[in-house]
């Protein structure tokens, strides 16, 4: 039974971590049961290694025969996917030229005379829609002002009327007062009127 | 002008292209160990040689499906651990699977290299007859062919911890057949 860090064998088969490896030297030098466990796996290991390989009674290869060969389209189609770089640069002159083609070759005069009438009556008649809409607009927009702006001054006279008679209310009970207060005066006066005697 | 060594996945690459000389060149650097691979794990060299012809034949079919070229060691011993589990299958009743028994080691004289004698590969051989075969291909593919944990899990389609468990439940064994033989020759 071996009292090694770790296992003896994972250590013969070169299987431990260099840190583990070394923890493992330092046991083995100081402990004489593993030693001699270590030293029992070795002489297993070499005796096993006497038993050599032997060569190839014949050699094995294939011959290059075109019946079994990829052909040569799906060699280059194999190459072709096989390679990201040319795949896209591929794709970018596949889109070029699919441009080019539709730049020279696309119908421009017949596509324009037939067009031209069509967007022209199309243009006038928005225009013509587009005119309504805004004159509509404006007028609604300007009769919703109107209306605003004769509520503002109805509001407005009502309350200046509303003020004025408060004010002349205001005026007239003032005047009342004065009214009222001269009279008491006069009525005082006539009552402390001095003797005929003493003028 | 600076020159590499042409690395695999440069032939890999050619040979998805249609290069049939460059993948022959990639199977002249694999071949010894795919056969001998398929060699352990048969037991038979006639079977062997036309299983890796199948495996690199399946392999150049396939070749697009290859996900990542710096893989392609573990997807080719992926390919073959499954043409080997076929063969079996095809050679067998249904339900019935590969025996203990049958290794590739005992229908095949040993091979030893100079340094060793032919008793210890005779050893060798019995004692990797004696192990499971999902033991002893995880013995194959660890020692014999150098893989790492997490691709001998891709080539045998199964989680680390199971290919560990195997690898060295076999190793438990091996240990006890060979090392007290290897010291008793030795001595």
């Amino acid at each position: 039974m071996s009292c090694s860090p770790f296992d003896l064998r994972d250590y013969l088969f070169d299987e431990l971590a260099e840190e583990n490896r070394r923890q493992v030297d330092q046991h083995v030098r100081s402990c004489g049961t593993c030693h001699e466990e270590l030293e029992r796996l070795r002489i297993t290991q070499t005796t096993l290694l006497a038993l050599r390989e032997e060569e190839v009674p014949q050699r094995i290869g294939f011959v290059s025969d075109k019946v079994f060969e990829p052909s040569g389209v799906r060699r280059v189609w194999q190459t072709f996917w096989g390679s990201a770089p040319r795949l896209g640069f591929a794709s970018a002159a596949m889109l070029s030229v699919a441009l080019m083609f539709f730049t020279f070759f696309r119908q421009a005069p017949a596509v324009a005379s037939v067009a031209a009438p069509d967007t022209l009556r199309i243009e006038a008649q928005v225009a013509a829609r587009v005119n309504t809409a805004v004159e509509r607009a404006v007028a609604e927009s300007e009769a919703r002002q109107a209306s605003k702006t004769a509520a503002l001054l109805a509001a407005a006279e009502q309350r200046f009327e509303s003020q004025r008679l408060a004010d002349m209310l205001n005026v007239e009970q003032r005047l009342t007062v004065l009214q009222k207060h001269y009279n008491v005066r006069e009525n005082l006066m006539a009552r402390y009127e001095p003797p005929r005697e003493m003028k | 002008m600076i020159f590499r060594a042409v690395e695999d996945p440069d032939l890999i690459r050619k040979a998805r292209r249609g290069d049939v000389e460059a993948y022959n060149l990639l199977i002249s650097r694999w071949e010894k160990r795919v056969y001998n691979y398929l060699l352990r794990i048969v037991g038979d060299r006639e079977d062997a040689l036309d299983l890796s012809q199948d495996v690199f034949l399946k392999a150049y079919q396939n070749l697009q499906k290859l996900d990542d070229p710096a893989r392609f060691a573990p997807w080719l011993f992926r390919i073959a651990h499954n043409e080997a589990f076929s063969s079996f299958r095809k050679r067998r009743p249904e339900g019935e699977t590969v025996p203990q028994s049958d290794f590739a080691g005992e229908d095949i004289p040993a091979s030893a290299s100079p340094a060793f004698p032919i008793e210890l590969s005779i050893a060798v051989t019995t004692a990797l007859g004696k192990l499971h075969a999902d033991q002893r291909e995880a013995v194959i593919l660890k020692i014999y062919q150098g893989f790492k944990f997490e691709e001998m899990a891709e080539i045998l389609s199964c989680p680390v911890s199971t290919v560990k468990s195997r690898l060295y439940t076999a190793l438990d064994v091996l240990k006890t057949q060979l090392a007290p033989a290897k010291s008793r020759g030795v001595t």
